[in-house]
Formats: C-alpha cells, sequence, structure tokens
C-alpha cells in the first residue's frame, strides 16, 4: 500500500467524521434552541438521541483521528509536514484552542442533560457549535492553501496565504456539507421516535436542514471552481479535461449531489417516506460528495503538496538547483537503507528518495508496469528531460508564463550518477536490463 | 555519540518565532498534558485492581470512578496532546519525524490501541453504572495505554539519539534495548499510578462525608493513598535507576549546568520526599484532609520540576548527538496575537462551561434540560 492511500484511508474517515462534529453542533443547537422555546419533547428527545453519537464520534473517533492524520502525513510526507509547519504553526495552534473548547463543551453537554437549566444546556450547545465551527474555519484556510497560495509565494505573508482564493467558497462548501451529514446522521435517530405522527414531523425538519446543507454545498461548489486559477480548471472542466479520471470523478460527486438533494426534498415534502434505506442513501450521497471534493481538491494539486512551493515528494521548488549539484541523496540520507538496515542499491535510493511517496514499486501506482516498456537508454532519456523540465518550474514559480512538459509529475532532481543509477533501476525491474548493485553509500 | 549519516538536513524554511518561545508554550503544554496522560494511565491501572477486589460493593464503586474519570481525561488528555506535538514538530522536526517514520508500524499501531482503550472505557463505564463487572474492559485497556505509553517512550528515545537510528532500522526490536527505557517507562507508570491514587483519596474526603458514606470514603481514601505511598517509594528508587542509565555525557552535562539544571533536579526531589513525607503521616484521611491536599500539591510540584529536568534532557541528549543546530527563524506576530488571544477566550469560556455545568441545578419543580 503506497503512503497516499494510507493518508487517503485515515483521511477520508477523518473528514467525514470532523464534518459532521461541526454540523452536528450546528443542527443541534438550532433544534434543542427551538424545542426549548416551543416545549417540543419529541424534538428535545431527537437531540438528546444524537447527543452521545455527537460526543463518541467527535471526542473520540474525530480527536484520535485528527491525530492520526498528523501521525501519517508526518511518516509518509515529513518534509512537506514540516513545512506547512513552519508555515502555520499559529494556525493550528489558533485551531486547536477552539478544539479544546469544543471537546470541553461536548463532554458537558452531553453529561448534564436533564441535570442543568435549559438556558445552562443551551449556552453549552452553542458554545459547541461556535468552537467547531471556528475550528473549520481555521483549518479551511490552510487546506485551501495547499491548493490556491494566492499571492504568497511572492509576498511571504502568512495572511496572503490564509486569506486565498479558495478560502470563502471552500468554507461555504464545507459549512453546506457539515449540515447536510448531520441532517442525515440525526435521521436514524428521528426514526427511533415511536409516535408516527412526531417521526414525520422529525423527519421533516431534518429533510429541511439536508435541503439547506445541499444547496449550500452546491453553491459553495460552484464558487468553488470558478475561484481555482484557469490552469487548475483546465485540468478537470471543459470538453477536453487533461485529467480524465479527475472529470470522471467530478462528474460522479455531481450526481452525489443529485441524489442528496433529492432524498432531503423528497423526505421534506412526503417525510413518511423516511425510512432506513433512504437514510443510509442519504448518508452515503453525502460523504460521497466530501469524498469527491477532496479527491478532486488533491488530485488538481498535482504534482505539488503545497502549490508552486513544494512537490508532493517534498522537494522545494526552491532547492531544485541545489539537489541537482548535491543529489538528492544529500537531501534524504534515509532513504539508503532498506528494510532490515540493508543498504540498497542508489538507483533504489534515488526512487525511494523521489518517487515514493506516490509510487510503489508493484502496487498502487506501480512503477513496474509503468517503466514497462523502457530500457535502461529510453529511461535515462527520459528522466533527462524530466529534470531539464526543472527550469520551467522555476520560472512559472517566478511568475512567468511557462508550462512544464511534464504538468503532472514533479521534475528529476539529482547528479547525473543518481540519475544512471536510478535509469539502471527502472530497466531492471523487467529484467530488461542486469541489476545495478551498486550502494548507495 | 557519533551523529548519524541518516539524519535529514535541517528544514530550510524558518520556524515563525524565536526558539524560546516554542520552548514555552511546548513545556506549558506538555505538563498539562502530562497531567492528563497520568490520570489515564493511573486510573486505568487502580480501576482494573479495583474491579478485582473481593469486596465487589468497594470494587465496584472505585472501578466505576476511576471510569467516569478516564471518559474525560482521555479525550482532554488527546486534546491536549496535540499542542506539544505541533511545538515539537516546529522545534525538532527532522529528529521526531525519521524516529516514527523508522518505528511506523508501532507508531502508528498506537492510535489503534488508543481508540480501542478508549471505547473499552466507555463500555466499562455503562457496564458499572448497570452494576455489571467490568474487570476485562479496565484490564484491557490498561495493558492497551501502558503499551501506548511505552511506544511513546521508545521513540521519544530513538528521537534523540541519531547514532541509533541505524541499527534500529536493521533490528526494530532493539528499540526496546536502549539502558534508560525501562527505568523511564516506568517513572510514568508511577507518576500515573501516584496521582490516581491521591486522586481517589482527595475526591473521597475534598468535603466531610455525610455518617453514612464515612466508612466508604475513608476505605477509598485510604486505598488510594496507599497505592500512592507505595508508588511513590518505589518512584524513589526508579528516579535512581534513571539517573544512572542515562548516557555518560548527557548525565554530565547535566550536573555541569549548575543552577539552571541542578535546582529544578534538586526541587524536584525535595518535593518528591515530602510527597512521602505527607503521604506516609495520614493516619484518618478524612480527619486530614489538609495533609491529602498538600499530597495533590506536591505532586504537581515534583511533576512540573521534573518536567524541566527532562526537557533539559532531551536537549542534552540532541547536543551530545551532534543534532542541535539552530533553525533560521521569522515573526508572524499578528498571527501569534490571534492565537494568544484565542487561547485566552477559549480557556476562559471553557472555564464558564464547566462551571455552569457544575453548579446550576435547578430547584425541585423547576425545568431542566
Amino acid at each position: 500500500m503506497g503512503g497516499g492511500i494510507l493518508i487517503a484511508l485515515v483521511a477520508i474517515l477523518h473528514v467525514v467524521v470532523s464534518h459532521f462534529a461541526v454540523g452536528g453542533g450546528l443542527v443541534m443547537a438550532v433544534l434543542e434552541t427551538a424545542a426549548v422555546k416551543r416545549n417540543d419533547a419529541p424534538l428535545r428527545d431527537l437531540v438528546k438521541r444524537s447527543s452521545m453519537i455527537l460526543l463518541l464520534l467527535s471526542t473520540v473517533f474525530g480527536a484520535i483521528s485528527g491525530v492520526g492524520i498528523w501521525f501519517t502525513i508526518g511518516v509518509v510526507h515529513p518534509a512537506a509536514t514540516s513545512s506547512l509547519i513552519h508555515t502555520f504553526v499559529w494556525a493550528w495552534a489558533t485551531e486547536w484552542t477552539f478544539f479544546l473548547l469544543e471537546v470541553v463543551t461536548a463532554l458537558a453537554w452531553v453529561a448534564t442533560w436533564g441535570k442543568v437549566s435549559p438556558r445552562t444546556h443551551l449556552l453549552l450547545i452553542w458554545l459547541y457549535a461556535f468552537a467547531a465551527f471556528m475550528s473549520l474555519v481555521v483549518i479551511q484556510g490552510i487546506l485551501g492553501f495547499m491548493l490556491t497560495p494566492g499571492s504568497y509565494p511572492r509576498t511571504f505573508s502568512f495572511w496572503d496565504g490564509f486569506l486565498n482564493p479558495t478560502y470563502l467558497p471552500g468554507i461555504l462548501f464545507r459549512t453546506g456539507v457539515c449540515i447536510l451529514l448531520a441532517a442525515a446522521w440525526m435521521a436514524f435517530a428521528a426514526l427511533r421516535e415511536p409516535d408516527r405522527d412526531a417521526r414525520a414531523r422529525l423527519s421533516r425538519i431534518l429533510g429541511a436542514a439536508g435541503s439547506v446543507g445541499v444547496g449550500l454545498a452546491g453553491v459553495g461548489w460552484v464558487v468553488w471552481e470558478r475561484a481555482l486559477p484557469d490552469s487548475v480548471q483546465r485540468l478537470f472542466l471543459g470538453e477536453k479535461p487533461l485529467l480524465a479520471a479527475l472529470a470522471t470523478g467530478r462528474s460522479h460527486t455531481l450526481r452525489m449531489f443529485a441524489v442528496a438533494a433529492v432524498l432531503a426534498l423528497l423526505v421534506l415534502v412526503l417525510p413518511r417516506l423516511q425510512s432506513w434505506p433512504v437514510a443510509i442513501l442519504a448518508l452515503l450521497a453525502g460523504a460521497g460528495i466530501l469524498a469527491g471534493y477532496e479527491r478532486v481538491r488533491e488530485g488538481v494539486r498535482k504534482p505539488f503538496v503545497i502549490a508552486e512551493q513544494m512537490f508532493s515528494n517534498g522537494v522545494l521548488v526552491s532547492e531544485i538547483d541545489r539537489l541537482n549539484e548535491k543529489g538528492i541523496l544529500s537531501k534524504a540520507a534515509w532513504a539508503t537503507k532498506g528494510p532490515g538496515g540493508r543498504a540498497l542499491p542508489l538507483g533504489e535510493a534515488v526512487f525511494r528518495a523521489q518517487c515514493a511517496s506516490c509510487h510503489t514499486r508493484d502496487g498502487y501506482l506501480g512503477i513496474k508496469k509503468i517503466a514497462s516498456a523502457m530500457d535502461a537508454e529510453f529511461a535515462e532519456m527520459f528522466l533527462t528531460a524530466m529534470r531539464d523540465d526543472g527550469a520551467n518550474w522555476k520560472a512559472r514559480a517566478e511568475g512567468k508564463d511557462v508550462k512544464p512538459d511534464y504538468a503532472f509529475m514533479p521534475p528529476f532532481v539529482g547528479t547525473d550518477e543518481e540519475l544512471k543509477a536510478l535509469a539502471l533501476w527502472l530497466a531492471s525491474l523487467n529484467g530488461s536490463q542486469v541489476a545495478e548493485v551498486t550502494d548507495a553509500h | 555519540m557519533p551523529t548519524d549519516a541518516l539524519l535529514p538536513a535541517l528544514d530550510p524554511m524558518a520556524i515563525p518565532g524565536p526558539p524560546w518561545l516554542f520552548h514555552a508554550l511546548w513545556l506549558v503544554t506538555f505538563a498539562i498534558h502530562v497531567v492528563g496522560v497520568n490520570v489515564v494511565l493511573g486510573a486505568s491501572i487502580l480501576g482494573t485492581m479495583a474491579s478485582l477486589d473481593s469486596d465487589r460493593t468497594f470494587g465496584r464503586g472505585v472501578a466505576g470512578f476511576f471510569a467516569e474519570v478516564n471518559t474525560w481525561a482521555i479525550s482532554l488528555t488527546i486534546t491536549f496532546g496535540i499542542a506539544p506535538l505541533l511545538f515539537l514538530q516546529v522545534l525538532h522536526g527532522r529528529l521526531f519525524y525519521s524516529a516514527t517514520v523508522i518505528l511506523a508500524p508501532a507508531w502508528l499501531g498506537l492510535l489503534l490501541f488508543l481508540m480501542a482503550a478508549y471505547y473499552l472505557t466507555y463500555g466499562a463505564k455503562y457496564r458499572l453504572r448497570a452494576g455489571k463487572g467490568a474487570a476485562v474492559h479496565l484490564g484491557l485497556s490498561a495493558l492497551l495505554f501502558l503499551a501506548v505509553a511505552a511506544i511513546q517512550v521508545v521513540v521519544h528515545l530513538l528521537s534523540v539519539q541519531p547514532g541509533r537510528w541505524e541499527g534500529v532500522l536493521a533490528a526494530p526490536w532493539t528499540a526496546l534495548s536502549d539502558r534508560s527505557f525501562v527505568p523511564r517507562f516506568l517513572h510514568f507508570v508511577l507518576a500515573g499510578v501516584t496521582l490516581a491514587g491521591i486522586l481517589l483519596a482527595w475526591v473521597s474526603v475534598r468535603r466531610v462525608p455525610d455518617d453514612g458514606a464515612r466508612a466508604a470514603a475513608s476505605a477509598r481514601a485510604a486505598f488510594g493513598l496507599k497505592i500512592a505511598l507505595l508508588a511513590t517509594l518505589l518512584q524513589l528508587v526508579d528516579g535512581l535507576w534513571l539517573t544512572i542509565s542515562v548516557p555518560r555525557e548527557v548525565l554530565l552535562g547535566l550536573m555541569r549546568g549548575g543552577a539552571a539544571t541542578m535546582l529544578p533536579l534538586t526541587l524536584g526531589i525535595a518535593a518528591g520526599f515530602g510527597l512521602l513525607v505527607f503521604l506516609a503521616r495520614v493516619r484518618d484521611p478524612i480527619a486530614d484532609r489538609t495533609s491529602v491536599r498538600r499530597s495533590l500539591e506536591l505532586f504537581g510540584l515534583a511533576m512540573i520540576l521534573m518536567l524541566v529536568t527532562r526537557h533539559q534532557l532531551r536537549d542534552l541528549y540532541i547536543a551530545a548527538a551532534g543534532a542541535d543546530a539552530s533553525p533560521a527563524t521569522t515573526g508572524q506576530w499578528g498571527v501569534l496575537a490571534v492565537f494568544l488571544g484565542s487561547f485566552v477566550l477559549c480557556t476562559f469560556l471553557a472555564i464558564v462551561a464547566v462551571v455552569r455545568s457544575a453548579k446550576d441545578r435547578p430547584g425541585p419543580g423547576d425545568a431542566t434540560a
């Protein structure tokens, strides 16, 4: 399994749960307030039934999987993680303060059902909703920066990076998904309401919330797409998108939007049709919209992990020349050792340092299959062309209108010796050349 | 201690503030995190012990207390762990990432252990509330938390000794062969048991119990204090073991550091002895509630001082390995002000939430949420 898949597994689980945690706060705060004002017992019971799930998912699973993302990206992309930390540590620390408030208020809110006055209980859930939403407001600045850093590469101003072109559209989209997911989760609690009329009424309320959510998310998606630079839009939009797989992913996501919208409106208009299969389908559609968005967002960022600054293999645009002179292994000495501490052949070490953050040898994006048609000479020619492409990436980062030849791959960086060793190693994978055995040291 | 060839280059990007600021924030947030770590570790161990007690009423009562405490403490401990993790990465990212990459299976497995232990604690809490036993749930969660603590200690020790990386890469289990691993691990576990014991005693007697509850409260407090006393005695022995297990150049650095290093260490040891005296002299916990409270305060003092020493030891390890190059710095003062402002605001609101939750009790006939 490649590192990218590992991150995706942890991240997808975390983003779905964390968006529910934010949306749950907003929806439950509104519904509990309405229940108190109208003395509406079924509505209050719906919120109470949903509250334990919110606690277990947000403070347990959400908290641990959030830390899990840190652990995972630190293991898979240490250089990129370090760069992001150096740029945004205060933003993350700010998000942490809101998360702290979120956890304390969630625990207090769930523990005080039936113990404190309604006024205090409402204060707790509104504080939770505020803290959870603010954590989204902060983290979106960093997520948006990674795709659209705005004028940061020129000014190096934190605020230029944080308040980037996709910041507000991203918040709008995510807020909608949060509400949609919360309404979808709470539908299961509504189905446990014993009174038939009350169950229908609760389902209608959640259908309305879901409709609002899917509407906000839809508007957010459209505005987000328009906020992307033309060069990024061309990757997955238009009649001839450059990345067909991403364009297909976008189409699937739009279908998910349609399913979620139809189901939310169906439950709003005909609440008695709400049932477990409908609720499950709505939840899957909501999660699918979010997963599709994250997939497109990650995909269009290629080959960068931080747009125009750091490639997905951790190489900075600013260090291309230095690494061509001193070698990629001058930055990644760790790559010279394989499992069991054995010294690796130079070519394999270069592969680990430069390619392994995206490619595996035989599995996901397996390099053996990709290089199956290459002999050593062809591989060397190809890698040389990729190394020359580094000049184009540098020019583009300086704001010049230059298109790199290999738009979705980082340039090769390294010395002639490293380049030849990698070429030989790639060719050796399919037996077309005798394996190169030079010790990486 | 030679610098290993696997040591990555220093991140060329500047850190957004002076190193002393990150050290200070790291230490403060880590201290809060460690309080939680101690509670979680100690509560899971003592909860397991209590749930095996032959006196079922007493045992389940104590186990229930610790299970209730832990469902809160685990959340807060994880949450408070995020901040020191951030500041650690700012200052020592290349060391930390390398150690976690070398021990990746254990490091990532830690998350699964943590999640399983957390849900087991919730399971124990609801079983105990329903009058059922929970020894298996609590025992498993204690084992998992101990494993989490052991992984953290191993990763920490490996991260500050780049000279060991190549060897551990070749044979991962040798990560456990560090001479100071066992005493350092025990240092955490014994501190956890001590804190949990004193916490149980303090909660049991902080208010004079009714006559009907007096015997039970006294028994709980006595149990907690007895365990804390024993753990503190063992801690003193373990502290000596830990001291002599530290590499010579690191220990020499500590000794030659003057008042800056020797004062926290000496005062920390003195606080440990003071704790021992207070714990030993409590005969009737209800009558001598002041000593129980003093024990808690002394524990806090000893813990903070030992954390300062731990922090200094880390720097000495890193300096001995020649991996203490200073990063470039820059300023992000506006964002720092936003962080400090949000920290004050959120802390204030969290205190308001807790106080209102604890004090707001509607009278008979008044509406409740």
